[in-house]
């Protein structure tokens, strides 16, 4: 097996690659944008002969990507369906390499905070389909370089056997009380953790007021954990941090309703954004990447979704009954909805104010950290 | 040799008994010489274009800048991370040597029962996977995990007393883990000892803590210290306990540096080339303190031409005084980290350890891992990595090693050019290598090529070391008789020199795949996503928190290649090769 791997890149090495490419680029195009009514039929007869599928995503493997791709396998039984899970940061770094070294191979793109840094970096091709009709139009991107995937909504997480329910933080001023010092963690490396969570303080309480809070929450001492948000939230619920900001707040509901001791706590205005899917410059099988694309989209991709306890975006599918009170529009709770053009816009600023306050490696210890800012 | 000889001073090209000459020097050197250079030149150059350039959005060269090196300077961040690092790699020294000392000398020097099964601790200990060793601690000392348990009940507190990710907890993670290498060279160089000084001290009245001190250990002091420079080295090098320990607690050092660097979002390789080469010239005057060291221990050899043989100490009952030490050292290098790896592949979740858990056993984590189509490619992969590097670099570096032994002219660059790559940290050579291919023309981003070349580069010098000592042993003799008899250079090496060395490329052979698949470091910057390798796979399910079945895997990986470090030990000792 490795061993046919080996000889086909010894192929392409020798530029065969490049040939082939320029093929598909062409062939490609034309069905990308296609809106004519043997849309699927067309799809279709082009996967047969492509077989092949690889998808990039950020969403969970046992519940969501699994599911997806066997069930896009059932329907489309000729194509060989693998994927990859990597955070939106590896899979944009993945593909861009994959690109420039010209050795694509993800063929569908999916995360929360992608979007942009793929147009950014002119790595993402523009495509259509009819299902994106089932979605309300102020989510879509007017370029066509993406689709909304799933919405998500952040929250608290807290270990209910070490902050009994009621005692736990409620607002983002909460966070502030220094019996929380050394007990908050927080996701980095990711572009809907830390920096998300900057930006929304930023957005809420404006730059300067903002400085002001970071300050205080740096002297906290915040755990900067490398790593899913998922893992996070299993952390949390060993015991290893008592608290985690920013994240999916549907992920301590699963853990709860199979008895494990966590629970989420909605801070308002609830942060939300949506994820995104795509297709990279030059993708190899179009055909069956828009296939796909339109299967994700379906009411039976987003059922997988729905049942995977994300929230779905299109066909009309709606979460889960345990999950309405995480919706803020369902459950009359504020939201600030960052779409993904503001996350990026804000990239920077929020990177910066990371780096000043939270950035790890500065110092050995917590202690000497608070030390050096009082100092200052 | 003699012919060799006469051709020194043969101008230009010419062919003589059938033998081509390029300006006296052998096409087999120029070739090898060649092949070395275009390993090693080009993804050493991108390397330094990579640290003198703006990195654009999509990851290629921008303008030309220095200001990664003047941020390098000017900011606090990488003095910090230096000092991070020194402590790191001196506290890991420490406890590596205390715990090595402590069993060398128990070993080699008394009559302390079943001593000599520690060697399973090395053997062991090579077919454990650095992330697995390293994750098996953080289980063990994590706030979930059994220390904190204990100390919480015996205390009395209800919080967590231990921080195992800080740098006391990389400290004593890399510590331990290097201390059974640190027992195996300790072993050597107690071995070695001339036992009659330790008689006269005894004569002299003093008792066995005195004689160790006075004699035994300061006898074994340069050893000592050359092995301090070593693990401290591999240390101030390593990346995996570093970024499983380190990087949640906030501790970075310069490796992680690197790693975060790239990871960032655009990867920054301008700020990750200038770590790497920062790194690169540390880790090269190391490396020189360290040769120059194990220079002068030669001047304390106390092997003479007299009759000798160390002696056994007889300690009477505080036998069962090390015998309890040799113990719970075992438990604390083998025993608990894989005793919790097990446990945890037992259980569908983990939190902590309890009775109640045990009703909870279940095989489903090992089916699950059986199951599992993307794990069986990445043993695939993995076995793959390890034998093509293996493969690649044991009959080379044996070829190279014996135009360098027999001193063909011009071979001592081979010798060179295969051991500078020793200088190369395994994430800077990740990182020269993915400047390399992210820059060529063809595709070889993501393939499992790229890196069995990046870690067959890496590992050319251990390669060298073991095939040197193995011609070394060779008398030229055979050779000049094929030689004599008209056989061409290439069929002497063939016919004669292989089969004489084949045990020594063996092991070497062994030794490289053994290193090959536990590395996580080149693959982590190489891999895409069908050239997923096991400590990979192994690091991933650690930071996409499938633990349980991380586990599961582990153990059975650990099996397998125990059992290939069994033979290989079986071969080093049968053949008489050093063990490094």
């Amino acid at each position: 097996m490795t061993y046919r791997i080996l000889a086909k890149r010894a192929a392409s090495a020798l530029g065969f690659t490049a040939l082939l490419f320029s093929v598909h680029v062409q062939a490609a195009d034309s069905i990308l944008t296609y809106k004519g009514s043997d849309r699927t039929a067309k799809l279709v007869a082009g996967a047969k002969k492509e077989k092949k599928l690889t998808v990039y995503s950020a969403l969970t493997v046992n519940q969501a990507l699994r599911p997806l791709t066997e069930g896009f396998k059932k329907k489309y039984p000729f194509v060989e369906t693998e994927f990859w899970r990597g955070s939106s940061r590896q899979i944009a770094k993945k593909v861009n390499a994959e690109i420039r070294a010209n050795s694509l191979v993800a063929d569908v793109l999916e995360g929360s905070g992608l979007s942009q840094i793929m147009v950014k970096a002119r790595g993402v091709v523009k495509f259509t389909t009819p299902l994106t009709e089932g979605i309300d139009k102020k989510f879509l991107d007017p370029n066509d370089q993406w689709i909304p995937s799933r919405f998500s909504y952040f929250g608290t997480a807290y270990n209910t056997k070490i902050i009994p329910t009621g005692t736990q933080p409620k607002t983002y001023d909460d966070l502030l009380n220094p019996k929380w010092k050394g007990k908050i963690a927080w996701r980095i490396g990711s572009e809907t953790g830390a920096l998300l969570f900057i930006t929304n303080v930023r957005q809420i309480l404006g730059d300067k007021k903002a400085e002001v809070f970071f300050q205080k929450l740096s002297a906290q001492g915040l755990i900067n954990f490398r790593g899913s948000a998922r893992t996070l939230v299993n952390r949390v619920v060993q015991g290893e941090y008592p608290l985690a900001i920013q994240i999916f707040a549907h992920h301590p509901v699963i853990s709860a309703k199979k008895g494990a001791p966590v629970a989420t706590q909605m801070m308002e205005p609830v942060v939300s954004v949506n994820g995104t899917i795509m297709l990279p410059k030059g993708v190899k099988n179009p055909h069956t990447a828009l296939l796909f694309v339109d299967y994700y989209l379906s009411k039976e991709g987003q059922e997988v979704l729905k049942k995977a306890r994300y929230f779905p975006v299109a066909a009309g599918v709606k979460p889960r009954k345990e999950l309405a009170p995480l919706v803020p529009a369902l459950s009359g709770v504020k939201e600030n909805f960052v779409s993904p053009a503001t996350l990026f816009a804000n990239r920077k600023a929020s990177t910066a104010v990371f780096n000043k306050y939270f950035k790890s490696g500065k110092t050995v210890t917590v202690k000497s950290k608070k030390k050096k800012k009082k100092k200052e | 040799m003699n012919k060799q000889g006469s051709n020194q001073h043969a101008v230009g090209l010419r062919q003589e008994n059938g033998q081509w000459n390029f300006f006296g020097y052998s096409p087999l050197v120029i070739i090898l010489a060649a092949i070395l250079i275009v390993l090693i030149l080009p993804a050493v150059i991108y390397l330094f274009q990579a640290s003198f350039h703006e990195t654009n959005f999509d990851g290629s060269f921008g303008d030309f800048t220095i200001r990664y090196y003047i941020e390098l300077v000017t900011g606090e961040r990488f003095l910090n991370n230096c000092l991070n690092a020194l402590i790191y790699a001196l506290g890991s020294a420490i406890v590596a040597i205390s715990i090595g000392v402590t069993l060398a000398w128990i070993v080699e020097r008394t009559n302390t029962p079943f001593r000599h099964w520690v060697l399973i601790l090395s053997i062991v200990s090579l077919g454990i996977p650095s992330v697995l060793y390293t994750i098996s601690f953080l289980m063990l000392l994590g706030k979930a995990g059994p220390v904190n348990q204990l100390l919480m009940v015996l205390l009395g507190a209800n919080e967590p007393i231990l921080n195992v990710y800080s740098l006391w907890g990389m400290v004593i993670v890399e510590g331990i883990e290097f201390a059974p290498l640190s027992f195996l060279l300790l072993s050597s160089v107690f071995r070695s000892t001339d036992a009659s000084f330790e008689e006269a001290s005894m004569m002299s009245g003093a008792n066995i803590l005195q004689t160790f001190r006075n004699i035994t250990f300061r006898l074994a002091m340069p050893g000592i210290l050359a092995l301090v420079i070593l693990i401290f080295i591999r240390a101030f090098e390593s990346f995996e306990t570093p970024a499983l320990v380190g990087l949640p607690g906030g501790v970075s050092v310069l490796t992680t540096d690197i790693y975060e660097s790239i990871e960032e979002m655009p990867a920054n390789y301008g700020q990750a080339g200038a770590f790497s080469i920062m790194l690169l010239l540390i880790v090269g005057v190391l490396l020189y303190f360290y040769n120059q060291l194990s220079r002068k221990a030669e001047r304390f050899q106390t092997i003479t031409g007299k009759g000798f043989r160390p002696r056994e100490l007889d300690l009477g009952q505080w036998r069962w005084l090390t015998f309890s030490i040799l113990v719970l050292l075992f438990f604390v290098i083998i025993g608990f980290p894989l005793g919790i790896v097990f446990w945890v592949s037992m259980v569908p979740y983990f939190d902590g350890i309890s009775l109640n858990a045990l009703q909870l056993f279940t095989f489903d984590n090992y089916r699950t891992i059986a199951r599992a189509g993307s794990l069986q490619d990445s043993l695939g992969n993995t076995i793959a990595l390890g034998v093509a590097a293996a493969t690649l670099v044991a009959p080379f570096t044996a070829l190279c090693a014996w135009l360098a032994v027999r001193r063909h002219k011009g071979a001592w660059i081979l010798d060179q050019f295969a051991t500078a790559p020793l200088i190369f940290p395994a994430i800077v050579m990740g990182m020269a290598f993915l400047q390399l291919i992210l820059n060529l023309p063809f595709g070889l981003y993501g393939t499992l090529l790229s890196i069995i070349l990046a870690s067959m580069v890496r590992y050319l010098p251990y390669g060298m070391r073991y095939s040197y000592a193995g011609i070394l042993q060779i008398h030229t003799e055979l050779e000049e008789a094929s030689a004599m008899s008209g056989a061409r250079q290439s069929t002497t090496f063939i016919r004669i020199v292989m089969p004489l060395v084949a045990p020594a490329m063996l092991t070497c052979w062994l030794f490289v795949f053994l290193v090959s698949v536990k590395a996580v470091s080149i693959p982590i910057l190489l891999a895409g996503p069908k050239s997923q390798v096991v400590a990979i796979t192994l690091f991933d399910m650690w930071e996409n928190g499938i633990t349980n079945e991380l586990a599961a895997l582990g153990m059975s990986w650990t099996a397998f290649m125990t059992a290939i470090s069994i033979v290989f030990y079986w071969l080093a000792k049968r053949y008489g090769l050093t063990l490094r």
